[in-house]
């Protein structure tokens, strides 16, 4: 080994460390935190989930899932460094922002210095892990979207197969999906690619392209960046998978049902269906009775609602991995609907109690289950189900990649006080119900939503066209004369 | 700045010294021994059976998750016998573990720290997810038109391999420090061949029965037989 050889290595390792600690932007705006006084604060805001020993084994760690991570293995899922320990900055972020889909939640309440303090803290229960700097990630040039892009991101998303876990519709209802395991070995699932509001390290092009290219640790989801055909596939890829679904749910705040003269279709496919607008609600678990549902795996249905002269429909769209028909062997249950309505519509603010009535205010549920059908009955409380005599609704549904689109009619008049008479431009209670039978859910292991209000849209008339018109000349008129009497005046 | 030079220059100088003086002679020196080792175990075999519902055309219906392989005799497939506190230097031989009909073949594979190939020879989407702690963990997607993949295990250790599409799948990589080691065939025998002489302690290790040790001495230019027994 030659002097020359060892000067030039060491001034190398100069601009190297140099390079790291000053080329970095992400490096620079970090704080460096106080481990101490991180640790009070951990003690009061995050051993509930984390434990006290960093271990994830707080005492709610068990109702939670995906299960709150632990500290002393230093693996983090969402990271934005080539190498395994993720950037102070990523951690900081995720405590900044939470994670969406899971338990944890946003700590920006919290001053940055006490953050940046909470960093330095969990980095200390696996010091050795971050001893190595973080290298930063350095992602393919970046791909505008475009048509083209998105058809080559769909011919990389079936050449990798992606569908394996993510389903081919990207609803994370692939065929791996049941045997998908964590680092921990407990059940993971793939994330549904078209609710891109849950994907638990952010929704951002960035975001979604470093996913795909570094993987995510601790999780079955590999790493792709030598694994495409070429480099930018990665942004093809993130291209196509931001084509999948929308930004947002764009939750409703009323469900408006529309007024239509042609006959409406049974078929949940029909092309009728998609001109409409949906209206989506997000439903929750059910954690007021026992057995609760912690972690409700229907998280949304899109409501598209008309009607006629005859009768009401309304078509839903919800997402469930699997199709199941009640098993009792297997613990598996029918996947199920409902919708609730007060059996008559209320004067004033008074409603039933949302969680399907009770003793004294019954609630009409119009409830459909795969393998039977289309029920009708009168409860009085999520135990105290009875079905009504004579069925007056009907239903069809279709299942296909992870979804249900399901339609289910009602005369628009009821003959019995049992069952709600729709009426337009009255506001009438609704509230939702939800169960995925292949997770388990049955009776009060449910997902649900609280009252929402349905108003059936003024029926359509010709007099739209007539009035405007005649307002704007009536209008015109007075202005001139007004313009006119002026003149006369000056 | 000649001081500097001279500085350097002496320690230059001592690494290299160091360096040389502590390369290990030739592996397998003229006058090594053989261990023949028989691996047995006196319990049932495991299998786990699973119904595969995808990829049947590469995978077959129904998928076996080897645990624990009984053959004739007791002998106990796919055990790793090896030679620790032997000296000798790693050999850079390259290793291959194939993914063929969603299995890793071998399901053990035993290699000094090195590259390992991985090959997907299955022609469908394959990831390569390791668990261990001493390297670092990988999780690799390889699709069917990545045929070939090679990752680096620089320090000793037993490795599993899983495969999370495909969850049966298990293997075992085991990452010897020195050049003397065998996996057991189905009979329960490997053999170690050129180990310098001297008295060892021979570890068989299974992923699920864990380690035993046997004392052996090994002479020069002969072979000498051990039996290890494996307990649950």
């Amino acid at each position: 080994m030659s002097p020359a050889g060892v000067g030039g290595r060491l001034a190398r390792g100069v601009t190297l460390v140099a390079s790291i600690v000053f080329a970095s932007p992400a490096l620079v705006a970090a704080q460096a935190g106080n481990a101490m006084a991180g640790k009070a604060l951990y003690e009061l805001r995050c051993v509930g989930c984390h434990g006290e020993k960093g271990d994830g084994k707080g005492p709610a760690a068990e109702l939670v899932v995906p299960k709150p991570r632990d500290f002393t293995t230093g693996l983090y899922k969402i990271r934005t460094s080539a190498n395994k320990a993720p950037t102070d900055q990523d951690l900081f972020r995720i405590i900044t922002d939470g994670m969406p889909g899971t338990s944890m939640p946003s700590w920006a309440v919290l001053p940055d210095k006490e953050r940046w303090n909470l960093v330095a803290y969990v980095k200390a229960f696996a010091a050795d892990k971050f001893k190595e700097a973080p290298k930063k990630l350095e992602l393919p040039k970046d791909v505008a979207s475009s048509g083209e892009s998105i058809k080559r991101g769909k011919e990389m998303f079936e050449a990798i197969e992606c569908h394996k876990c993510h389903g081919t519709e990207g609803r994370g209802d692939g065929p791996s999906r049941a045997e998908l395991k964590d680092e921990w070995g407990h059940p993971i699932a793939p994330a549904n690619l078209t609710k891109r509001w849950t994907f638990r390290g952010g929704a951002s092009r960035t975001e979604i392209a470093t996913r795909l290219a570094a993987g995510v640790l601790g999780t079955p989801m590999p790493a792709f960046i030598d694994s495409v055909e070429k480099p930018e596939d990665i942004w093809h890829l993130t291209n196509y998978i931001l084509s999948l679904g929308p930004d947002s749910p764009g939750y409703a705040t009323l469900v408006t049902v529309t007024a239509v003269s042609d006959a409406i279709p049974d078929d949940p496919s029909a092309d009728f269906w998609k001109k409409l607008t949906p209206n989506n609600i997000p439903l929750l678990g059910q954690v007021i009775v026992d057995p609760r549902n912690f972690n409700p795996s229907v998280d949304l249905v899109s409501v598209r609602a008309v009607y006629n002269d005859k009768e009401i429909a309304f078509h839903l769209t919800w997402d469930d991995p699997t199709q199941s028909t009640a098993d009792p062997g297997k613990k598996l249950f029918a996947d199920a609907i409902s919708l609730q309505f007060p059996p008559q519509p209320t004067p004033g603010v008074e409603r039933p109690y949302f969680l399907m009535g009770d003793a004294s205010d019954a609630v009409y549920l119009l409830r459909w289950e795969n393998g039977k059908g289309v029920t009708e009955s009168t409860a009085n409380g999520p135990t105290k189900i009875a079905a009504i005599q004579g069925a007056e609704a009907t239903g069809k549904a279709v299942y296909a990649n992870g979804q249900y689109r399901l339609v289910m009619k009602r005369p628009l008049v009821s003959k019995s006080e049992t069952r709600p008479t729709f009426a337009p431009m009255v506001f009438m209670p609704v509230a939702f119900q939800a169960w995925d039978g292949g997770a388990g859910e049955s009776g009060t292991r449910m997902s649900l939503t609280s009252w929402y209000y349905l108003r059936l849209e003024e029926p359509q008339s010709g007099r739209r066209f007539v009035i405007p018109p005649v307002v704007a000349i009536l209008t015109l008129a007075v202005m001139l004369l007004v313009v006119r009497v002026a003149n006369r005046r000056a | 700045m000649r001081k500097v030079i001279g500085v350097l220059l002496a320690i230059a100088l001592v690494t290299g010294v160091a360096l040389v003086a502590h390369r290990p002679g030739p592996a397998g020196a003229q006058g090594g021994g053989t261990i023949e080792a028989t691996v047995t175990y006196a319990g049932a075999p495991v299998v786990e059976k699973l119904k595969v519902n995808k990829d049947t055309e590469k995978c077959g219906t129904e998928a076996m998750i080897e645990k624990v392989v009984v053959g004739p005799n007791k002998g106990l497939a796919n055990a790793v016998v090896s030679v620790p506190s032997a000296k000798g230097a790693a050999k850079a031989v390259k290793t291959t573990v194939d993914q063929h009909g969603c299995k890793f073949v071998p399901h053990v594979t035993a290699m000094t720290p090195g590259e390992l190939d991985l090959k997907n020879s299955d022609d469908i989407l394959h990831n390569i997810h390791t668990y261990s702690t001493a390297n670092p963990s990988i999780n690799k997607a390889q699709p069917k038109f990545k045929k070939m993949m090679t990752e680096k295990f620089e320090k000793p250790e037993f490795v599993k391999l899983t495969c999370d599409v495909h969850s049966w799948m298990l293997g075992w990589v085991a990452v010897m420090p020195n050049p003397f080691f065998g996996v057991t065939d189905a009979g329960g025998n490997a053999k170690i061949e050129n180990v310098p002489p001297g008295k060892y302690a021979v570890e068989a290790w299974h992923e699920t029965l864990g380690k035993q040790t046997k004392e052996v001495e090994v002479k020069a230019g002969q072979s000498t037989k051990v039996a290890i027994e494996m307990k649950k």
